[in-house]
């Protein structure tokens, strides 16, 4: 009776030892992979957010417009990374000086942008995101929705005037004061590198 | 009985056998089948997204950046490239200090040489001195307009580039498609061209392969001609970035407009056949001064595999059908002029 008891035991031990090691084995074959945005034959709408250097910076860059101040002036911009090949993709890490409200979206087969992140207020300069769930895409878009320089962009971009009126006569009348727009009234977010991580084993 | 029996179960066999690779031959042929049109279709999506966007690939060039660089070096160089900081915009707080300059030149540079690869990728040449960039805040007292300027000389009968020049204020260098535009001309001002098709190939590369916005395109060419008092398209009066005026925005938006039209006729490679043929001839370096029209209708005839001199006509181009011959008759009387001969 003793003996059996023992036996019971002996097997509890054999599997508290064997846990640590199953759960070490597990974490080590899942590495993250390469940087998928640095592969061979990947395109990008600004080069410099996918230049393995974090000490170059590039830009968001505006949709294509319509032409029209009026229309364009509150457009967001967009980082877009074409894959060659489709992979799966875990992980997404920005390193931004002043991304704040985003959205990240992949490519899905039928050529359309699903959302698969959407963060506001962020205040960290390297961005970490570990999606909820892998997505299997050969395209990830981050749509910019604020950075923190949107507020200077707008100030540089408007103005207030007095729209002064030239009479029959040749006098100028002094008119009223109107709000005037010159420019976008968003500011790009600052990139440095935009990377794209799977699971080593998965990468394969 | 024997014999006849193991033979039909031997053909019997044979018959299965045959079925059941024709099957699995099938089933492989269908599976590859299956999997090229997936893959065709892969590619079809994969183009038709790329067509939305400007996309570029990473370059592999080198770069070298001294943010405090002595004796009027440049700021930075990369394989096709110098940048300079002019004065005023060092005197502004995003670029007074060395680090600031140093990220921004590096920056610059890896951007400008992936657009040159994809540039040289589309056009098939590429022009042969390194393009000299000066950034400032204003450049001739304007934050509106950015300049490409190419040198030449002419010595024994050829006119060849002696250096590319680009000067941009930072508010037009910020614009991807005036980075575009500006970088067209530095390729295509190798070939000497008529102001209004140089302009309207930049405008062509601005606005349909960088996406770009600024310039509409007429949709009736004839409807939206101007004329000067001699009764021929304004466009030809067009000499340069520097000419301003009221026709400024129409002269941009038409010449687009002309040569997408006839790109949209002709196919894509319309232009750069036009490039090829005039580089196996040689003669737009034997020309003294602007290219004529005529030399490059002539050019663009061989390359739509049409006359195309009636379509300009009818445009009120000042143009007439030439010959090789008449374009060797006229280099010819240009060189005996130039040398003071008779």
């Amino acid at each position: 009776m003793y003996t059996n008891k023992l036996g019971d035991n002996r097997h509890y031990f054999l599997m508290i030892l064997l846990l640590p090691i199953l759960l070490t084995a597990c974490v080590v074959s899942q590495q993250w992979s390469e940087n998928y945005a640095l592969v061979d034959g990947v395109k990008t709408n600004d080069p410099v957010i996918a230049d393995g250097n974090l000490n170059t910076v590039g830009q968001s860059q505006l949709k294509k417009g319509s032409g029209s101040l009026d229309l364009d002036r509150w457009q967001n911009s967009e980082s877009i990374i074409i894959l060659p090949e489709k992979k799966k993709v875990y992980r997404v890490t920005i390193h931004s000086s002043n991304l704040q409200d985003f959205q990240l979206l992949a490519l899905n087969t039928q050529g359309e942008w699903d959302v698969i992140h959407d963060q506001q207020h962020n205040k960290e300069k390297v961005i970490d995101i570990r999606l909820k769930q892998s997505v299997t895409t050969d395209g990830i878009k981050l749509l910019v929705r604020e950075t923190t320089d949107d507020k200077a962009r707008r100030r540089q971009n408007s103005k207030i005037e007095r729209e002064n009126e030239v009479t029959s006569d040749g006098k100028v009348r002094k008119g009223g004061y109107v709000y005037k727009i010159t420019g976008p009234q968003t500011a790009p977010a600052m990139i440095a590198e935009i990377a794209l991580f799977g699971y080593a084993d998965a990468a394969q | 009985m024997n014999n006849r029996n193991r033979t039909l179960q031997i053909k019997s066999r044979e018959i299965i056998i045959l079925l059941v690779l024709s099957v699995v031959s099938s089933l492989i042929i269908g599976c590859a089948a299956l999997q090229e049109a997936q893959q065709k279709r892969e590619k079809r999506m994969q183009e038709k997204r790329q067509g939305k966007h400007f996309l570029l690939s990473a370059s592999k060039s080198t770069i070298n950046v001294d943010p405090t660089p002595v004796d009027d070096k440049p700021h930075g160089e990369s394989d096709h490239y110098t940048l300079k900081f002019a004065d005023d915009l060092m005197a502004l707080d995003d670029y007074d200090e060395a680090l600031e300059r140093e990220v921004f030149a590096k920056s610059a540079l890896v951007y400008m040489e992936s657009l040159y690869d994809s540039m040289h990728n589309i056009f098939g040449f590429k022009p042969k001195h390194k393009i000299h960039v000066t950034l400032y805040k204003l450049f001739r007292g304007s934050n509106r307009h950015a300049i490409t300027g190419t040198q030449y000389s002419y010595g024994n009968n050829i006119k060849f580039v002696t250096g590319i020049e680009m000067h941009f204020p930072m508010d037009m260098y910020e614009k991807h498609e005036v980075r575009v535009h500006e970088l067209t001309h530095a390729f295509t001002n190798i070939y000497f061209l008529p102001t209004w098709f140089n302009e309207g190939v930049a405008v062509l590369m601005q606005k349909e392969y960088a996406k770009g916005g600024m310039f509409t395109k007429f949709d009736n060419l004839e409807l939206h001609l101007k004329k000067d008092l001699n009764g021929m398209n304004e466009l030809e009066n067009w000499d340069g970035h520097g000419a301003g005026g009221p026709l400024t925005q129409w002269r941009y938006a038409y010449a687009y407009s002309v040569v997408s039209e006839l790109r949209e006729k002709y196919g894509n490679q319309l232009y750069i056949k036009v490039f090829e043929l005039m580089e196996r001839d040689q003669l737009h370096q034997k020309l003294i001064g602007a290219m004529p029209t005529s030399f490059l209708v002539y050019y663009m005839s061989q390359a739509a595999g049409k006359d195309l001199v009636p379509f300009f006509q009818n445009l009120k181009f000042n143009v007439r059908k030439l010959e090789k011959i008449d374009i060797l008759e006229y280099i010819r009387q240009l060189n005996v002029q130039n040398t003071g001969g008779h």
